[in-house]
């Protein structure tokens, strides 16, 4: 514990010591200037808030000066809240991300269409075509189990084993239309085993009786580690890392094919701040601010901030992963969301 | 002689005066009090019922009954409704089980130990819900020390407790609502007459016979009413069918319309309508029924009144028993959920009550909250929320209490239209009243002001009954003495009135104090960026698996909450009202 503390110090020395040999990527000062009249920004984030967004709020406040008044819910909280916001003709919030929903404002051009400069070195994937988001991380959904409960090395590492009668009743997963939930997994299942044989798998995967419960996958793999519960199905396998760092009996299973998903960022088109907005943006997606995402155990985007631990990102040989952009969720979600009802509830 | 017919003349006239002409002037102020309260109360249902009504098909909008015939055909949606009615009935049965065992032992026999039912009492209801329901949880889950510690000893595999299902939901709300019976059986216990109690013992009837045809049947409307109560309240329940219900797959009405708002993107509002209209139908009927029930409760109340002291039951060798009881109580309704929120608020991630762990604890989440500042702002919103709603609720209760006592026409109607918010669960609310303001063009949505129209709402009928109550203890006599004194209505009102019901609002203002600082569903719905409440950022660490630090939170401000407790509690005793306003 107390040399990772030390070995993290001794990174964010390096970092500091990188930002003043070389200048970064110059940012507007005008619009560093509009931010700072601005004084505050209102964000509204999927992150959960001690691992990443206190810090990144924290962070932010410290460089720039600039106040962040962070709010935590799910996607579809989030994207609800903002639709709510904008139907009623008042926009309280300036900055959102998520998984999934993104792609339903769209629709109703709540976004604004505008991409970051600090996001234009980043891989083309990571940038909506249409420029209303861009990607800050990457996440990875897979199984994760409590190695109290199951020994490490008899923990299940394919789909069939978790069909395993032992397992009955021990499996849980969140329960929400979300691609960290059981509809998720529904949708790795069909999308790699094909419909018929997927649902046949589905079918046989209700008779383990898993629980559907009503809270983030992060507080699924909590009940887990707590031995609520042996197995929790389509958590963030770095949130499985970050609880075993603090000595948790946790860890994750490198599943073939895992489910992988961007977390996007997008600044509203009516945003109350909208210069502290799009600076926001611009920090998550500088190197610095990417490496606050490294820090934290998460997966960043940008190539040249790799994660702390490689294992987490799927090497495309022996951990693979199937890719979603959030129109893509969004489109197939009712669908997974509909038979993960059918069958589990 | 003729000056003293002068004099009773002026003073006939005088009265005859005061009595009509001021009325007039009162009735302006029964349809202000009307108006207030129809735009309180009239939205939310307004809105729910025409988005249940509201069908929009390939671009047409028309009024039809087809999303009530979806809704009922639902799959599971009747499973839901009987699972509802089993909940709320098993959980009013046990609330009254214990909280009447408990407060019989208090109030009618010679038990010892009797302090720690109120300490239990009071503490629990500064407690928030949140933290309660997972602090029994934490207890009985499968990982809990006493599955665990049940595996220990046996060496089996399973569980002793299975607390993901009907009974373990029933258990928790059971235990949740028992402090309340104990004080409301508790104040129809004490002012019992024993006068019958006596005539059935001089009769030759034992001490158990007794109980059973004289104590028992006399209060049996109060406990009836009371059951009908716990009942109501448990339809509407939310937090221990959320926590306890969904992971053993126990679906009951309200977490249905929750999921039905969560399940979709965007969320199926309509359905959700449907649902939450049909629920206030069923509520609406348990409630007149309830209304029925108390009718002829006050009936029975007619020994009230008298100072006397029911005699107390010695127990004789089973005295001890009556103290293990109330001892028992204690343990389970206050020490142990204290306990284990204690232990894991200490440690940095939860871990069940085991030696391998003891190391690991530590006060950190103690600091990271006195360090963090983004507690103290929410601390302010609470406050700020808590007081105004309680404020405003009982001044404009006091006087739609006080016309209506005095009868004025049109303030019994007035009083009803106060109490009908009763029928809205507390989700179903927060959904209507979100509706009412998008479709405003007011910026009310995502202020702290939202929340407390909503609380405004929910805590008129708390507030009705307080006043109402404390309002048939003052005589008109006192406001006929100003007004020959030449005193207007309104300044008898806020000079004699007001002050002489001050100790039932202050106890009403207390009680919906603390109902605000600790209920979720409605902040959790309505709070934005800059309203957020303690109670929703509880519920924030809950989700985020935050669990220690929401331990430490919960503690903390269950701390502050109980000293409120104690001053409520205290109030409450001095105005001779009673704890729930229920006279």
């Amino acid at each position: 514990m107390a040399l990772r503390v030390f070995h993290r110090r001794s990174l964010l020395i390096a970092a500091t010591l990188a930002a003043f040999a070389q200048p970064a990527l110059a940012l507007d000062q005008a619009l560093i200037d509009a931010a700072k009249k601005e004084g505050q920004v209102t964000w509204y984030t999927t992150q959960i808030i001690d691992q990443f967004a206190r810090p990144a709020a924290q962070a932010f406040e410290k460089k720039y000066g600039i106040k962040v008044n962070y709010v935590r819910a799910n996607s579809n909280e989030v994207a609800l809240r903002v639709l709510n916001e904008a139907r009623a003709g008042k926009m309280q919030v300036d900055v959102f991300d998520g998984t999934g929903a993104t792609a339903a404002l769209k629709s109703e051009k709540i976004p604004a269409k505008w991409i970051p400069e600090a996001a234009k070195r980043l891989p083309a994937n990571y940038i909506d075509p249409e420029g209303y988001w861009v990607a800050t991380n990457l996440y990875v959904l897979t199984p994760g189990y409590n190695t109290e409960m199951i020994k490490k090395g008899t923990q299940p590492k394919t789909f069939q084993d978790l069909l395993d009668p032992k397992y009955k009743g021990k499996i849980a997963w969140n329960s929400t239309a979300s691609s960290s939930a059981g509809p998720g997994f529904v949708g790795v299942v069909l999308n790699s085993m094909g419909e018929e044989k997927g649902m046949a798998y589905l079918r046989e995967l209700a008779k383990q009786n898993p629980s559907g419960l009503a809270v983030a996958a992060r507080q699924v793999l909590d009940q887990v580690i707590a031995g609520e519960y042996a197995i929790a199905l389509n958590i963030f396998n770095n949130h499985a890392v970050i609880s075993a760092a603090k000595g948790a009996p946790v860890d994750w299973v490198p599943m073939n094919p895992a489910l992988a998903v961007l977390s996007v960022i997008s600044v509203t088109k009516d945003a109350p701040h909208p210069n502290a907005g799009r600076l926001l943006l611009e920090f998550l997606l500088s190197e610095d601010g990417q490496k606050i995402y490294r820090d934290a155990d998460y997966l960043p985007v940008d190539p040249n901030v790799p994660p702390n631990d490689l294992s987490l990102r799927p090497d495309g040989e022996k951990f693979k992963a199937i890719y979603k952009t959030p129109e893509e969720i969004d489109k197939e979600m009712p669908r997974w969301a509909e038979i993960f009802k059918s069958l589990f509830r | 002689m003729s000056e003293a017919v002068v004099k009773a003349t002026k003073v006939e006239t005088r009265s005859l005066w005061a009595r009509f002409l001021p009325r007039d002037e009162r009735v302006i102020l029964v349809l202000i009090i009307a108006a207030i309260f129809a735009i309180l109360v009239l939205p939310p249902l307004v809105f729910l019922v025409k988005g249940a009504l509201t069908i929009t098909q390939g671009g047409e909008t028309r009024i039809g009954l087809d999303r009530f015939i979806t809704v009922l055909s639902l799959k599971g949606i009747w499973t839901s409704a009987f699972n509802s009615f089993v909940f709320a009935l098993g959980s009013a049965l046990l609330a009254l089980i214990i909280g009447g065992v408990n407060a019989w032992l208090v109030e009618r026999t010679d038990t010892p130990f009797k302090p720690l039912a109120y300490l239990t009492t009071i503490i629990s209801l500064g407690t928030p819900y949140v933290l309660y329901t997972s602090a029994w949880l934490l207890l009985l889950s499968r990982s809990g020390p006493i599955n665990s510690w049940y595996r220990e000893l046996t060496g089996e595999t399973g569980v002793l407790i299975n607390v993901y299902g009907l009974g373990g939901m029933i258990l928790i709300e059971g235990l949740l609502w028992s402090p309340l019976v104990f004080l409301l059986l508790g104040s129809t216990l004490r002012n019992f007459n024993p006068d019958l109690e006596e005539a059935a013992r001089m009769s030759g009837a034992g001490t158990w016979e007794t109980l059973r045809r004289i104590t028992f049947r006399l209060s049996l409307p109060s406990v009836l009413a009371l059951a009908m109560l716990v009942f109501i309240r448990t339809v509407e329940a939310f937090e221990v069918p959320a926590l306890v219900g969904l992971p053993g797959r126990v679906h009951v009405l309200t977490t249905d319309i929750y999921e039905m708002m969560h399940r979709t993107m965007p969320p199926d509002v309509g359905s959700a309508s449907t649902l939450s209209t049909l629920l206030l139908c069923v509520v609406a009927v348990l409630l007149w029924y309830y209304g029925r029930l108390t009718r002829n409760a006050e009936r029975f109340a007619t020994i009230t009144g008298k100072n006397f002291r029911p005699n107390k039951i010695p127990l004789g060798k089973f005295r001890f028993l009556g103290g293990a009881v109330l001892v028992l109580n204690f343990l389970c309704l206050l020490i142990l959920p204290m306990l284990i929120l204690v232990w894991a608020s200490l440690l940095p991630f939860y871990q069940t009550v085991r030696a391998s762990a003891f190391k690991l604890l530590s006060f950190k989440h103690y600091f990271r909250i006195f360090e963090s500042d983004r507690y103290l702002s929410l601390l302010g919103n609470t406050l700020l929320v808590a007081v105004v709603t309680a404020t405003i609720v009982m001044v404009i209760t006091a006087i739609a209490a006080w016309l209506s006592v005095r009868k004025l026409p049109g303030a019994r109607m007035v009083d009803q239209l106060g109490t009908v918010p009763l029928v809205f669960p507390g989700i179903v609310l927060g959904v209507g009243v979100m509706q009412f303001f998008l479709s405003m063009p007011i910026g009310v949505y995502g202020t702290i002001w939202i929340i407390v129209w909503a609380f405004l709402i929910n805590y008129l009928p708390y507030g009705i009954r307080y006043s109402y109550a404390g309002m048939l203890q003052v005589h008109r006599e006192l406001e006929e003495a100003a007004a020959v004194s030449g005193a207007s209505p309104f300044l008898a009102f806020r000079r004699i009135v007001f002050p002489l019901l001050a100790p039932s609002l202050v106890a009403g203002w207390l009680f919906i104090f603390l109902l605000a600082t600790r209920v979720l569903t409605l902040p959790v719905l309505l709070s934005g960026p800059s309203s957020q409440t303690m109670a929703v950022a509880m519920f924030d660490l809950w989700s985020n698996g935050q669990g220690p630090e929401l331990a430490a939170l919960g503690l903390l401000w269950s701390f502050a909450m109980t000293a409120v407790a104690l001053i409520f509690y205290f109030f409450a005793r001095r105005s001779g009202v009673g704890l729930y306003g229920q006279g």
